[in-house]
Protein backbone atom coordinates (compact mmCIF):
# COMPACT_ATOMS: atom_id res chain seq x y z
CA UNK A 1 0.00 0.00 0.00
CA UNK A 2 1.18 3.52 -0.69
CA UNK A 3 0.91 6.59 1.46
CA UNK A 4 -2.25 7.49 -0.44
CA UNK A 5 -5.00 7.04 2.09
CA UNK A 6 -4.81 3.28 2.12
CA UNK A 7 -5.57 3.03 -1.57
CA UNK A 8 -2.88 1.76 -3.92
CA UNK A 9 -2.06 4.29 -6.62
CA UNK A 10 0.05 2.65 -9.29
CA UNK A 11 1.84 4.72 -11.90
CA UNK A 12 2.90 2.83 -14.99
CA UNK A 13 6.32 3.68 -16.38
CA UNK A 14 7.35 2.24 -19.73
CA UNK A 15 11.01 1.33 -19.73
CA UNK A 16 13.23 2.40 -22.65
CA UNK A 17 13.25 0.02 -25.60
CA UNK A 18 16.36 -1.89 -26.56
CA UNK A 19 16.25 -0.22 -29.97
CA UNK A 20 16.19 3.29 -28.51
CA UNK A 21 18.77 5.36 -30.37
CA UNK A 22 18.76 8.04 -27.68
CA UNK A 23 19.05 5.54 -24.87
CA UNK A 24 21.03 7.66 -22.40
CA UNK A 25 18.48 10.48 -22.75
CA UNK A 26 15.57 8.08 -22.33
CA UNK A 27 17.15 6.53 -19.25
CA UNK A 28 17.53 9.94 -17.70
CA UNK A 29 13.87 10.79 -18.38
CA UNK A 30 12.82 7.43 -16.98
CA UNK A 31 14.80 8.04 -13.79
CA UNK A 32 13.26 11.51 -13.35
CA UNK A 33 9.73 10.11 -13.71
CA UNK A 34 10.53 7.27 -11.34
CA UNK A 35 11.78 9.60 -8.63
CA UNK A 36 8.80 11.94 -9.03
CA UNK A 37 6.36 9.06 -8.66
CA UNK A 38 8.18 7.61 -5.66
CA UNK A 39 8.57 11.03 -4.01
CA UNK A 40 4.83 11.62 -4.43
CA UNK A 41 4.10 8.42 -2.52
CA UNK A 42 2.83 6.31 -5.42
CA UNK A 43 3.72 2.80 -6.49
CA UNK A 44 5.77 2.56 -9.69
CA UNK A 45 4.90 -0.26 -12.11
CA UNK A 46 7.01 -1.36 -15.04
CA UNK A 47 5.50 -3.61 -17.72
CA UNK A 48 7.48 -6.48 -19.19
CA UNK A 49 8.23 -6.04 -22.91
CA UNK A 50 4.74 -4.72 -23.73
CA UNK A 51 3.47 -5.54 -27.24
CA UNK A 52 6.48 -7.83 -27.65
CA UNK A 53 8.85 -4.90 -28.01
CA UNK A 54 12.22 -5.56 -26.41
CA UNK A 55 12.65 -3.18 -23.51
CA UNK A 56 14.86 -3.13 -20.45
CA UNK A 57 13.77 -4.95 -17.33
CA UNK A 58 12.64 -3.03 -14.28
CA UNK A 59 15.18 -4.76 -12.05
CA UNK A 60 18.19 -3.89 -14.20
CA UNK A 61 17.00 -0.29 -14.49
CA UNK A 62 16.77 0.02 -10.71
CA UNK A 63 20.27 -1.35 -10.27
CA UNK A 64 21.91 0.52 -13.14
CA UNK A 65 20.27 3.86 -12.41
CA UNK A 66 20.41 3.46 -8.62
CA UNK A 67 16.69 4.17 -8.38
CA UNK A 68 15.01 4.36 -4.98
CA UNK A 69 13.04 1.27 -4.17
CA UNK A 70 11.10 1.77 -0.92
CA UNK A 71 9.27 -1.31 0.40
CA UNK A 72 5.86 -1.75 -1.18
CA UNK A 73 6.32 0.99 -3.74
CA UNK A 74 7.55 -0.90 -6.79
CA UNK A 75 5.60 -3.39 -8.86
CA UNK A 76 7.23 -5.60 -11.44
CA UNK A 77 5.27 -7.17 -14.27
CA UNK A 78 6.50 -10.52 -15.47
CA UNK A 79 5.38 -12.47 -18.51
CA UNK A 80 6.07 -15.92 -19.89
CA UNK A 81 8.54 -14.83 -22.57
CA UNK A 82 11.83 -15.43 -20.80
CA UNK A 83 14.39 -18.17 -20.53
CA UNK A 84 14.33 -19.92 -17.18
CA UNK A 85 17.73 -18.44 -16.42
CA UNK A 86 16.53 -14.89 -17.10
CA UNK A 87 13.33 -15.52 -15.16
CA UNK A 88 15.27 -16.65 -12.11
CA UNK A 89 17.61 -13.69 -12.51
CA UNK A 90 14.70 -11.24 -12.43
CA UNK A 91 13.03 -12.91 -9.44
CA UNK A 92 16.25 -13.16 -7.46
CA UNK A 93 17.07 -9.52 -8.15
CA UNK A 94 13.58 -8.57 -6.97
CA UNK A 95 14.20 -10.41 -3.71
CA UNK A 96 17.55 -8.69 -3.30
CA UNK A 97 15.91 -5.31 -3.90
CA UNK A 98 13.07 -6.07 -1.52
CA UNK A 99 10.36 -5.92 -4.20
CA UNK A 100 7.37 -8.10 -3.35
CA UNK A 101 4.65 -6.82 -5.70
CA UNK A 102 4.61 -9.01 -8.79
CA UNK A 103 1.98 -9.01 -11.54
CA UNK A 104 2.16 -12.14 -13.66
CA UNK A 105 0.70 -12.15 -17.14
CA UNK A 106 1.00 -14.39 -20.20
CA UNK A 107 2.39 -11.49 -22.20
CA UNK A 108 3.02 -10.63 -25.81
CA UNK A 109 5.45 -12.75 -27.77
CA UNK A 110 7.92 -11.77 -30.44
CA UNK A 111 10.56 -13.56 -32.46
CA UNK A 112 13.33 -12.22 -30.23
CA UNK A 113 11.61 -13.28 -27.04
CA UNK A 114 12.11 -16.86 -25.88
CA UNK A 115 9.00 -18.63 -24.65
CA UNK A 116 9.19 -20.29 -21.27
CA UNK A 117 8.62 -24.02 -21.69
CA UNK A 118 6.66 -26.32 -19.44
CA UNK A 119 9.71 -28.47 -18.76
CA UNK A 120 11.65 -25.38 -17.66
CA UNK A 121 9.36 -25.01 -14.68
CA UNK A 122 8.60 -28.67 -14.10
CA UNK A 123 5.05 -28.57 -15.41
CA UNK A 124 3.60 -30.91 -17.99
CA UNK A 125 1.91 -28.36 -20.24
CA UNK A 126 2.20 -27.64 -23.92
CA UNK A 127 2.22 -23.90 -23.42
CA UNK A 128 3.07 -21.92 -20.32
CA UNK A 129 0.50 -19.25 -19.48
CA UNK A 130 0.19 -16.92 -16.53
CA UNK A 131 -1.52 -19.76 -14.61
CA UNK A 132 1.55 -21.99 -14.77
CA UNK A 133 3.91 -19.13 -14.07
CA UNK A 134 1.92 -18.05 -11.02
CA UNK A 135 1.98 -21.62 -9.76
CA UNK A 136 5.71 -21.86 -10.34
CA UNK A 137 6.51 -18.61 -8.53
CA UNK A 138 4.28 -19.47 -5.60
CA UNK A 139 5.87 -22.90 -5.31
CA UNK A 140 9.53 -22.08 -5.94
CA UNK A 141 9.59 -18.67 -4.30
CA UNK A 142 7.10 -19.32 -1.52
CA UNK A 143 6.57 -16.26 0.65
CA UNK A 144 8.83 -14.02 -1.42
CA UNK A 145 6.21 -12.19 -3.47
CA UNK A 146 2.68 -10.84 -3.46
CA UNK A 147 1.52 -12.31 -6.74
CA UNK A 148 -1.20 -10.75 -8.83
CA UNK A 149 -3.03 -11.61 -12.02
CA UNK A 150 -4.75 -9.64 -14.74
CA UNK A 151 -8.43 -9.79 -15.64
CA UNK A 152 -9.62 -8.75 -19.06
CA UNK A 153 -13.34 -7.95 -19.00
CA UNK A 154 -13.32 -7.54 -22.78
CA UNK A 155 -12.62 -11.23 -23.35
CA UNK A 156 -15.56 -13.68 -23.52
CA UNK A 157 -16.67 -13.59 -19.91
CA UNK A 158 -17.09 -17.31 -19.25
CA UNK A 159 -13.60 -18.02 -20.48
CA UNK A 160 -12.08 -15.15 -18.54
CA UNK A 161 -13.89 -16.04 -15.33
CA UNK A 162 -12.78 -19.65 -15.59
CA UNK A 163 -9.22 -18.56 -16.26
CA UNK A 164 -9.30 -16.19 -13.30
CA UNK A 165 -10.44 -19.03 -11.08
CA UNK A 166 -7.45 -21.07 -12.28
CA UNK A 167 -5.13 -18.14 -11.59
CA UNK A 168 -6.53 -17.86 -8.08
CA UNK A 169 -6.18 -21.61 -7.56
CA UNK A 170 -2.57 -21.26 -8.69
CA UNK A 171 -1.98 -18.62 -6.06
CA UNK A 172 -2.94 -15.17 -7.38
CA UNK A 173 -3.52 -12.80 -4.48
CA UNK A 174 -4.72 -9.65 -6.20
CA UNK A 175 -6.30 -8.63 -9.50
CA UNK A 176 -5.59 -5.83 -11.93
CA UNK A 177 -8.15 -5.11 -14.63
CA UNK A 178 -7.70 -3.94 -18.18
CA UNK A 179 -8.64 -0.24 -18.65
CA UNK A 180 -12.15 0.52 -17.47
CA UNK A 181 -13.98 3.44 -19.02
CA UNK A 182 -16.53 4.81 -16.53
CA UNK A 183 -17.74 1.36 -15.56
CA UNK A 184 -18.02 -2.18 -16.83
CA UNK A 185 -20.69 -4.76 -16.04
CA UNK A 186 -17.99 -7.34 -15.34
CA UNK A 187 -16.63 -5.30 -12.41
CA UNK A 188 -19.11 -6.94 -10.02
CA UNK A 189 -17.74 -10.34 -10.98
CA UNK A 190 -14.18 -9.16 -10.54
CA UNK A 191 -14.94 -7.79 -7.08
CA UNK A 192 -16.78 -11.01 -6.31
CA UNK A 193 -13.56 -13.03 -6.44
CA UNK A 194 -12.83 -11.61 -3.01
CA UNK A 195 -9.29 -10.44 -3.74
CA UNK A 196 -7.93 -6.89 -3.66
CA UNK A 197 -8.69 -5.27 -7.01
CA UNK A 198 -6.84 -2.53 -8.82
CA UNK A 199 -8.73 -0.83 -11.64
CA UNK A 200 -6.73 0.28 -14.62
CA UNK A 201 -7.41 3.79 -15.88
CA UNK A 202 -6.35 4.75 -19.39
CA UNK A 203 -4.66 8.13 -19.03
CA UNK A 204 -4.21 8.99 -22.69
CA UNK A 205 -6.80 11.19 -24.38
CA UNK A 206 -6.47 8.94 -27.41
CA UNK A 207 -9.15 6.49 -26.43
CA UNK A 208 -9.14 4.87 -29.87
CA UNK A 209 -5.76 3.31 -29.03
CA UNK A 210 -7.74 0.93 -26.84
CA UNK A 211 -9.59 -0.49 -29.84
CA UNK A 212 -7.49 -3.65 -29.96
CA UNK A 213 -7.85 -4.12 -26.23
CA UNK A 214 -11.62 -3.81 -26.09
CA UNK A 215 -12.21 -5.77 -29.28
CA UNK A 216 -14.18 -3.14 -31.20
CA UNK A 217 -13.27 -0.01 -33.10
CA UNK A 218 -13.33 3.17 -31.03
CA UNK A 219 -13.61 6.18 -33.37
CA UNK A 220 -10.52 8.39 -33.36
CA UNK A 221 -12.47 11.52 -32.45
CA UNK A 222 -14.15 9.99 -29.39
CA UNK A 223 -14.06 12.60 -26.62
CA UNK A 224 -12.42 11.31 -23.47
CA UNK A 225 -11.19 13.05 -20.36
CA UNK A 226 -8.81 10.65 -18.59
CA UNK A 227 -8.66 12.65 -15.35
CA UNK A 228 -12.45 12.69 -15.08
CA UNK A 229 -12.54 8.98 -15.78
CA UNK A 230 -9.98 8.44 -13.03
CA UNK A 231 -12.07 10.53 -10.63
CA UNK A 232 -15.21 8.59 -11.54
CA UNK A 233 -13.51 5.22 -11.10
CA UNK A 234 -12.10 6.18 -7.71
CA UNK A 235 -15.51 7.37 -6.55
CA UNK A 236 -17.25 4.34 -7.97
CA UNK A 237 -14.78 1.86 -6.49
CA UNK A 238 -13.49 3.48 -3.30
CA UNK A 239 -11.88 0.29 -2.02
CA UNK A 240 -10.02 -0.48 -5.22
CA UNK A 241 -6.57 0.63 -6.13
CA UNK A 242 -6.03 2.44 -9.39
CA UNK A 243 -3.44 1.77 -12.06
CA UNK A 244 -2.63 4.77 -14.23
CA UNK A 245 -1.57 3.58 -17.69
CA UNK A 246 0.44 6.03 -19.79
CA UNK A 247 0.12 8.84 -17.31
CA UNK A 248 1.37 12.13 -18.78
CA UNK A 249 4.07 13.55 -16.57
CA UNK A 250 3.98 16.96 -18.24
CA UNK A 251 0.24 17.50 -18.33
CA UNK A 252 -1.36 15.21 -15.74
CA UNK A 253 0.97 14.16 -12.99
CA UNK A 254 0.93 17.49 -11.13
CA UNK A 255 -2.88 17.42 -11.09
CA UNK A 256 -3.15 14.04 -9.43
CA UNK A 257 -2.66 15.14 -5.81
CA UNK A 258 -5.52 17.63 -6.02
CA UNK A 259 -7.73 15.07 -7.75
CA UNK A 260 -7.06 12.48 -5.04
CA UNK A 261 -7.82 15.05 -2.32
CA UNK A 262 -11.10 15.88 -4.04
CA UNK A 263 -12.00 12.19 -4.28
CA UNK A 264 -11.14 11.77 -0.61
CA UNK A 265 -13.40 14.65 0.39
CA UNK A 266 -16.28 13.39 -1.69
CA UNK A 267 -15.99 9.86 -0.36
CA UNK A 268 -15.87 11.23 3.19
CA UNK A 269 -19.09 13.09 2.46
CA UNK A 270 -20.71 9.87 1.29
CA UNK A 271 -20.53 10.43 -2.44
CA UNK A 272 -19.63 7.19 -4.15
CA UNK A 273 -20.79 5.56 -7.34
CA UNK A 274 -21.41 2.21 -5.71
CA UNK A 275 -21.86 1.04 -2.15
CA UNK A 276 -21.76 -2.73 -2.54
CA UNK A 277 -18.00 -3.22 -2.18
CA UNK B 1 39.50 -18.60 -30.99
CA UNK B 2 39.16 -15.67 -33.29
CA UNK B 3 35.68 -15.73 -34.80
CA UNK B 4 34.23 -13.38 -37.36
CA UNK B 5 30.46 -13.03 -37.45
CA UNK B 6 29.21 -11.44 -40.66
CA UNK B 7 26.14 -9.25 -40.35
CA UNK B 8 24.04 -7.29 -42.81
CA UNK B 9 21.68 -4.38 -42.46
CA UNK B 10 18.49 -5.19 -44.37
CA UNK B 11 15.12 -3.53 -44.92
CA UNK B 12 12.53 -4.62 -42.36
CA UNK B 13 10.67 -7.60 -43.80
CA UNK B 14 7.38 -5.87 -44.31
CA UNK B 15 8.89 -2.97 -46.18
CA UNK B 16 10.81 -4.63 -49.01
CA UNK B 17 10.19 -2.92 -52.35
CA UNK B 18 11.82 -3.44 -55.73
CA UNK B 19 12.51 -0.61 -58.16
CA UNK B 20 10.70 -1.72 -61.33
CA UNK B 21 13.19 0.20 -63.50
CA UNK B 22 16.44 -1.22 -62.11
CA UNK B 23 15.17 -4.43 -60.57
CA UNK B 24 17.12 -3.57 -57.41
CA UNK B 25 15.90 -3.33 -53.83
CA UNK B 26 14.80 0.13 -52.78
CA UNK B 27 16.69 0.90 -49.59
CA UNK B 28 16.20 4.65 -49.30
CA UNK B 29 13.68 5.75 -46.71
CA UNK B 30 13.01 2.21 -45.57
CA UNK B 31 13.44 1.19 -41.95
CA UNK B 32 16.40 -1.13 -41.55
CA UNK B 33 17.16 -3.94 -39.14
CA UNK B 34 19.89 -6.48 -38.68
CA UNK B 35 19.26 -9.47 -40.90
CA UNK B 36 17.40 -11.80 -38.49
CA UNK B 37 19.54 -14.85 -39.36
CA UNK B 38 22.68 -12.91 -38.49
CA UNK B 39 21.54 -12.61 -34.88
CA UNK B 40 22.06 -16.35 -34.62
CA UNK B 41 25.51 -16.06 -36.21
CA UNK B 42 26.59 -13.46 -33.68
CA UNK B 43 25.09 -15.38 -30.78
CA UNK B 44 26.88 -18.56 -31.86
CA UNK B 45 30.20 -16.75 -32.16
CA UNK B 46 29.77 -15.20 -28.72
CA UNK B 47 28.73 -18.54 -27.20
CA UNK B 48 31.80 -20.26 -28.64
CA UNK B 49 34.11 -17.53 -27.36
CA UNK B 50 32.49 -17.75 -23.92
CA UNK B 51 33.15 -21.49 -23.88
CA UNK B 52 36.55 -21.65 -25.54
CA UNK B 53 37.96 -18.17 -25.02
CA UNK B 54 38.87 -15.74 -27.75
CA UNK B 55 37.20 -12.84 -29.45
CA UNK B 56 34.19 -12.26 -31.65
CA UNK B 57 34.54 -9.71 -34.40
CA UNK B 58 31.37 -8.50 -36.10
CA UNK B 59 31.96 -7.60 -39.74
CA UNK B 60 29.64 -5.84 -42.14
CA UNK B 61 29.81 -4.10 -45.47
CA UNK B 62 27.51 -1.24 -46.31
CA UNK B 63 26.82 2.46 -46.02
CA UNK B 64 27.37 4.30 -42.71
CA UNK B 65 23.83 3.36 -41.60
CA UNK B 66 25.00 -0.26 -41.40
CA UNK B 67 26.72 0.71 -38.15
CA UNK B 68 23.40 0.04 -36.43
CA UNK B 69 23.70 -3.71 -37.03
CA UNK B 70 27.27 -3.70 -35.83
CA UNK B 71 26.25 -1.84 -32.72
CA UNK B 72 23.58 -4.45 -32.10
CA UNK B 73 26.27 -7.12 -32.50
CA UNK B 74 28.27 -5.38 -29.79
CA UNK B 75 25.14 -5.38 -27.60
CA UNK B 76 24.94 -9.13 -28.10
CA UNK B 77 28.49 -9.60 -26.90
CA UNK B 78 30.84 -9.11 -29.87
CA UNK B 79 34.21 -7.77 -28.76
CA UNK B 80 34.89 -5.66 -31.79
CA UNK B 81 33.09 -4.40 -34.89
CA UNK B 82 34.33 -3.47 -38.33
CA UNK B 83 32.36 -1.76 -41.09
CA UNK B 84 33.60 -1.95 -44.67
CA UNK B 85 32.37 1.29 -46.13
CA UNK B 86 33.67 2.90 -49.27
CA UNK B 87 32.18 4.18 -52.52
CA UNK B 88 34.22 1.48 -54.25
CA UNK B 89 31.94 -1.16 -52.65
CA UNK B 90 28.71 0.38 -53.98
CA UNK B 91 26.73 -1.86 -56.31
CA UNK B 92 28.60 -5.03 -55.34
CA UNK B 93 26.75 -8.28 -55.92
CA UNK B 94 27.21 -11.33 -53.71
CA UNK B 95 30.48 -12.31 -55.43
CA UNK B 96 32.07 -8.87 -55.02
CA UNK B 97 30.70 -8.56 -51.50
CA UNK B 98 32.12 -11.91 -50.46
CA UNK B 99 35.44 -10.91 -52.03
CA UNK B 100 35.56 -7.75 -49.91
CA UNK B 101 34.58 -9.61 -46.75
CA UNK B 102 37.20 -12.29 -47.45
CA UNK B 103 39.86 -9.60 -47.94
CA UNK B 104 38.86 -8.07 -44.60
CA UNK B 105 39.13 -11.48 -42.91
CA UNK B 106 42.59 -11.94 -44.40
CA UNK B 107 43.54 -8.46 -43.25
CA UNK B 108 42.46 -9.31 -39.72
CA UNK B 109 44.59 -12.43 -39.77
CA UNK B 110 44.46 -15.40 -37.42
CA UNK B 111 40.73 -16.00 -37.92
CA UNK B 112 39.68 -19.55 -37.01
CA UNK B 113 36.04 -19.42 -37.94
CA UNK B 114 33.63 -17.27 -39.94
CA UNK B 115 29.94 -17.55 -39.09
CA UNK B 116 27.17 -16.11 -41.27
CA UNK B 117 23.40 -16.32 -41.11
CA UNK B 118 22.09 -18.81 -43.67
CA UNK B 119 20.93 -15.97 -45.92
CA UNK B 120 19.82 -12.36 -45.85
CA UNK B 121 16.11 -11.74 -45.97
CA UNK B 122 16.39 -9.02 -48.63
CA UNK B 123 18.18 -10.86 -51.43
CA UNK B 124 17.57 -14.40 -50.12
CA UNK B 125 20.54 -15.66 -52.13
CA UNK B 126 22.44 -17.55 -49.40
CA UNK B 127 25.54 -16.94 -51.50
CA UNK B 128 27.75 -14.65 -49.42
CA UNK B 129 28.83 -17.24 -46.84
CA UNK B 130 29.84 -19.79 -49.52
CA UNK B 131 31.38 -16.93 -51.50
CA UNK B 132 33.63 -15.99 -48.57
CA UNK B 133 34.72 -19.64 -48.29
CA UNK B 134 35.49 -19.74 -52.01
CA UNK B 135 37.55 -16.55 -51.90
CA UNK B 136 39.46 -17.76 -48.82
CA UNK B 137 39.70 -21.31 -50.16
CA UNK B 138 38.39 -22.59 -46.80
CA UNK B 139 35.97 -25.45 -46.20
CA UNK B 140 32.36 -24.48 -45.64
CA UNK B 141 29.35 -25.96 -43.88
CA UNK B 142 26.01 -24.41 -44.71
CA UNK B 143 22.68 -24.55 -42.81
CA UNK B 144 24.29 -25.61 -39.53
CA UNK B 145 21.68 -26.36 -36.87
CA UNK B 146 24.06 -27.43 -34.10
CA UNK B 147 27.74 -27.35 -33.25
CA UNK B 148 29.30 -29.97 -31.00
CA UNK B 149 32.77 -31.03 -29.95
CA UNK B 150 34.21 -27.68 -30.88
CA UNK B 151 37.91 -27.08 -30.47
CA UNK B 152 40.11 -24.44 -31.99
CA UNK B 153 41.09 -26.95 -34.70
CA UNK B 154 37.98 -28.90 -35.58
CA UNK B 155 34.26 -29.08 -34.96
CA UNK B 156 31.29 -31.32 -35.55
CA UNK B 157 28.10 -29.90 -36.96
CA UNK B 158 24.56 -30.99 -37.54
CA UNK B 159 23.71 -29.67 -40.98
CA UNK B 160 20.11 -29.24 -42.03
CA UNK B 161 19.06 -30.65 -45.39
CA UNK B 162 15.69 -31.12 -47.03
CA UNK B 163 15.19 -34.59 -45.59
CA UNK B 164 16.76 -34.22 -42.17
CA UNK B 165 20.31 -33.67 -40.99
CA UNK B 166 23.87 -34.49 -42.01
CA UNK B 167 26.44 -34.93 -39.27
CA UNK B 168 29.70 -33.49 -40.54
CA UNK B 169 33.13 -32.63 -39.23
CA UNK B 170 35.18 -29.74 -40.47
CA UNK B 171 38.74 -28.63 -39.91
CA UNK B 172 39.26 -25.01 -39.03
CA UNK B 173 39.59 -22.43 -40.36
CA UNK B 174 36.20 -22.74 -41.98
CA UNK B 175 33.08 -20.82 -42.92
CA UNK B 176 29.78 -21.89 -41.37
CA UNK B 177 26.31 -20.56 -42.14
CA UNK B 178 23.70 -21.12 -39.46
CA UNK B 179 19.94 -21.62 -39.23
CA UNK B 180 17.67 -20.53 -36.41
CA UNK B 181 17.71 -23.87 -34.63
CA UNK B 182 21.31 -23.38 -33.57
CA UNK B 183 20.63 -21.16 -30.55
CA UNK B 184 18.35 -18.62 -28.94
CA UNK B 185 19.90 -15.16 -29.31
CA UNK B 186 20.17 -13.51 -25.93
CA UNK B 187 18.31 -10.37 -24.97
CA UNK B 188 21.10 -7.90 -24.17
CA UNK B 189 21.29 -6.55 -20.65
CA UNK B 190 21.25 -2.83 -19.96
CA UNK B 191 24.74 -3.04 -18.50
CA UNK B 192 26.08 -4.65 -21.67
CA UNK B 193 24.24 -2.19 -23.94
CA UNK B 194 25.60 0.81 -22.08
CA UNK B 195 29.13 -0.59 -22.25
CA UNK B 196 28.78 -1.44 -25.95
CA UNK B 197 27.58 2.06 -26.80
CA UNK B 198 30.98 3.34 -25.70
CA UNK B 199 32.85 0.97 -28.02
CA UNK B 200 34.22 2.19 -31.33
CA UNK B 201 33.26 0.71 -34.67
CA UNK B 202 36.24 0.59 -37.02
CA UNK B 203 35.58 1.74 -40.57
CA UNK B 204 37.73 0.10 -43.22
CA UNK B 205 37.95 1.12 -46.87
CA UNK B 206 38.95 -0.78 -49.98
CA UNK B 207 42.45 0.49 -49.38
CA UNK B 208 42.53 -0.79 -45.79
CA UNK B 209 41.84 -4.33 -46.95
CA UNK B 210 44.12 -4.06 -49.98
CA UNK B 211 41.29 -4.91 -52.34
CA UNK B 212 41.64 -4.97 -56.11
CA UNK B 213 39.02 -2.35 -56.98
CA UNK B 214 38.27 -4.07 -60.29
CA UNK B 215 36.80 -6.89 -58.18
CA UNK B 216 34.45 -4.53 -56.32
CA UNK B 217 31.27 -2.61 -57.10
CA UNK B 218 29.45 -2.98 -60.39
CA UNK B 219 32.66 -3.71 -62.31
CA UNK B 220 33.47 -6.64 -60.05
CA UNK B 221 29.94 -8.02 -60.06
CA UNK B 222 29.10 -10.68 -62.63
CA UNK B 223 25.43 -10.76 -61.58
CA UNK B 224 22.94 -9.00 -63.87
CA UNK B 225 19.31 -8.67 -62.84
CA UNK B 226 17.41 -9.64 -65.99
CA UNK B 227 13.90 -9.71 -64.60
CA UNK B 228 12.18 -9.67 -61.23
CA UNK B 229 8.74 -10.99 -60.40
CA UNK B 230 6.82 -11.44 -57.19
CA UNK B 231 6.68 -15.01 -55.91
CA UNK B 232 3.47 -16.93 -56.53
CA UNK B 233 0.96 -16.51 -53.73
CA UNK B 234 1.51 -18.96 -50.93
CA UNK B 235 -1.06 -21.71 -50.78
CA UNK B 236 -3.27 -21.59 -47.72
CA UNK B 237 -2.42 -24.23 -45.19
CA UNK B 238 -5.15 -26.24 -43.56
CA UNK B 239 -4.41 -28.41 -40.58
CA UNK B 240 -6.98 -30.63 -38.99
CA UNK B 241 -6.42 -31.32 -35.32
CA UNK B 242 -8.29 -34.37 -34.19
CA UNK B 243 -9.31 -35.45 -30.73
CA UNK B 244 -11.51 -34.23 -27.94
CA UNK B 245 -12.26 -30.49 -27.76
CA UNK B 246 -9.87 -29.84 -24.89
CA UNK B 247 -7.01 -31.56 -26.67
CA UNK B 248 -7.78 -29.74 -29.93
CA UNK B 249 -7.94 -26.37 -28.24
CA UNK B 250 -4.67 -26.98 -26.40
CA UNK B 251 -2.92 -28.19 -29.54
CA UNK B 252 -4.15 -25.19 -31.52
CA UNK B 253 -3.09 -22.69 -28.88
CA UNK B 254 0.27 -24.42 -28.60
CA UNK B 255 0.80 -24.20 -32.35
CA UNK B 256 -0.24 -20.55 -32.50
CA UNK B 257 2.08 -19.68 -29.65
CA UNK B 258 4.93 -21.64 -31.18
CA UNK B 259 4.51 -19.48 -34.28
CA UNK B 260 4.23 -16.35 -32.15
CA UNK B 261 0.77 -15.69 -33.54
CA UNK B 262 -0.99 -15.80 -30.19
Amino acid sequence: MTANRGRTIEIELLSPKQSDEKLEESLEKFAVKWRRAIDAGYMVCVPDNPMGNLAFQCTELIEELALPCPPGRVSVHLNTFHTKEDLDGILETMIRLGIRHLLIISGDGAVRLPKLRGEDIGQDVESVTSVELIRHVRREYAGCFDVGAAYNPYEPVEHEREKMRRKIDAGAEFIITQPIIADHPEMDTILGFGLPVTVECWMSRKLHLLSDCVGYEIPEDTPYDPLENLRALMLRYPRCGVYLAICGFKTQFHLLGELFDDVERRIASGETGKVNQ
Amino acid sequence: MRIVACVKQVPATTEVKIDPETGRLVREGVRSVMNPFDLYAVEQAVLLCERLGGETIALSMGPPQARASLQESLYLGADRAILLSDRAFAGSDTWATSYALARAIETLGGVDLVICGKQAIDGDTAQVGPGIAAHLDWPQVTYAAAMTDCTSRRMRLKRMNEDGYDLVEVDLPAVVTVVKDINQPRVPTLKRVLAARKMDIDVWTAETIGADTSCLGLDGSPTRVVRTAPPPPRAAETRVIQGDPEHCARAMVHELRARSIA
